[in-house]
């Protein structure tokens, strides 16, 4: 038992070291996550000035059939009208996680954009994910269930999207995070009656 | 030769010895994990280097001061304790301040815990040496990590994309210049290239004439 005290004064400080920085720096941390996300919410839904997190908590479950609890955020305009929603979406892709953030329109029924919020694909083949040609393709699709094909016209807005040549898995990771989150959410939306069930 | 020129000596010495005689990346092939991983562009390898330099020159003074109370049988535990602690702290401190650069390293911050420079320089060096040499000592081993991470990294940014530092060097093949990016610098393969010329190149350099 020599010197155990040592070790144990020792922990005591270290413990208290990280404690008062974390204390320090975390309000600063967080704020830098809020400012990223909205940052990319914000190219994605150009009107939002402001984000409010919904109450209620939806949860869906995820391609690995885990149970995830989803913040959805109502984008507001300047004149305080919701304009859209976004949240963040996570699943498997090639080498590691892919975290998105996806937003839509403001009755669910068509996607306003997506953004790679991590990644880690290949560089030069997977990473593509995160160039607009490939993403634009999410700009104005229906939100629902999405298709990957590999042969087909990038220009065209609809349900089918085209993989990166290349790159097939981390482009298919994409359109099943995609598809799995705003099908679950869309749904779970309506039965809470926060959206409308019917088209106006 | 007086008392405090033998002293300056020996400063200079333990200075340069982490520089080039006994630079922890090509000499003593410490901290490979890092090495190969963050080398990809300049920026995230100068981050990866400056967050070891603080790390090392933290857990040096402290190792230094604690060092008559040190039993053999607790040392390395004292060791890593202190390591975690510093670790943690530059990891907070890089999230607050360059949340990008944090992002970019992802485990890599947290894994210098692990990383053999600093646990090496502790038992090497700190547990025996006063704090002076021992912070000379980080500040010169510190600086030979970083200097030969940034040099391997401009090699691979270089090929890579064309850039160092993200400034564009050579003019792109489609904006009209000749080059053309070669990706494979970008990946893994690139990182491990790379140091394995660079080491040969050192060995050629150093090697003992007979």
């Amino acid at each position: 038992m020599q010197q155990s005290w040592l070790l144990i004064v020792a922990s005591f400080c270290f413990g208290l070291l990280i404690a008062v920085t974390n204390a320090a720096l975390s309000p600063k941390i967080r704020q830098n996550e809020i400012n990223k996300r909205n940052r990319m919410v914000t190219i994605l839904l150009p009107e939002a000035k402001d984000f409010i997190l919904l109450d209620e908590p939806v949860e869906i479950k995820s391609l690995q059939g885990r149970i995830e609890k989803v913040e959805i955020y109502k984008a507001m305009s300047m004149a305080g009208e919701c304009v859209g929603w976004s949240f963040e979406a996570t699943g498997s892709g090639f080498a590691d996680k892919i975290k998105l953030v996806i937003a839509l329109d403001k009755n669910f029924e068509s996607i306003a954009g997506i953004n790679v919020l991590a990644s880690n694909e290949t560089p030069g083949f997977g990473d593509q994910i995160k160039y607009d040609y490939y993403r634009g393709q999410f700009k104005g699709a229906p939100a629902g269930e999405l298709k990957l094909v590999t042969i087909g016209e990038r220009g065209k807005i609809d349900s089918e999207i085209v993989a990166i040549s290349g790159a097939t898995i981390s482009s298919e990771a994409v359109v099943e995070i995609v598809s799995n989150s705003v099908t679950q959410i869309k749904e779970q939306m309506r039965k809470k009656g926060i959206i409308g069930n019917d088209k106006q | 030769m007086t008392n405090s020129n033998v002293k300056t000596a020996r400063y200079w010495q333990t200075l340069l010895a982490g520089l080039w005689r006994e630079n922890p990346t090509l000499r003593l092939l410490l901290g490979m994990c890092p090495t190969l991983a963050v080398t990809a562009a300049v920026k995230p390898a100068l981050t990866m280097g400056c967050c070891v330099i603080f790390v090392l020159i933290c857990s040096n003074i402290i190792v230094s001061l604690m060092r008559n109370l040190l039993k053999p049988h607790l040392r390395i535990l004292m060791f890593t304790l202190t390591i975690a602690a510093f670790v943690t702290i530059a990891d907070l401190l890089l999230k607050a301040f360059q949340p990008e650069m944090s992002e970019t390293l992802g485990p890599y911050v947290p894994l210098i815990i692990v990383n053999c420079i600093i646990i090496c320089r502790a038992e090497a060096c700190a547990s025996k040496n006063g704090l002076v040499i021992s912070i000379i000592d980080a500040v010169g081993m510190g600086v030979g990590f970083t200097l030969t991470l940034c040099v391997l990294a401009s090699i691979r940014e270089l090929l890579a994309t064309g850039a160092i530092f993200e400034i564009q060097i050579l003019t792109l093949a489609k904006d009209g210049g000749w080059f053309v990016q070669w990706a494979a610098m970008g990946m893994p393969v690139g990182a491990f290239l790379t140091l394995g010329l660079m080491l040969g190149l050192v060995n050629i350099v150093t090697r003992k004439k007979s």
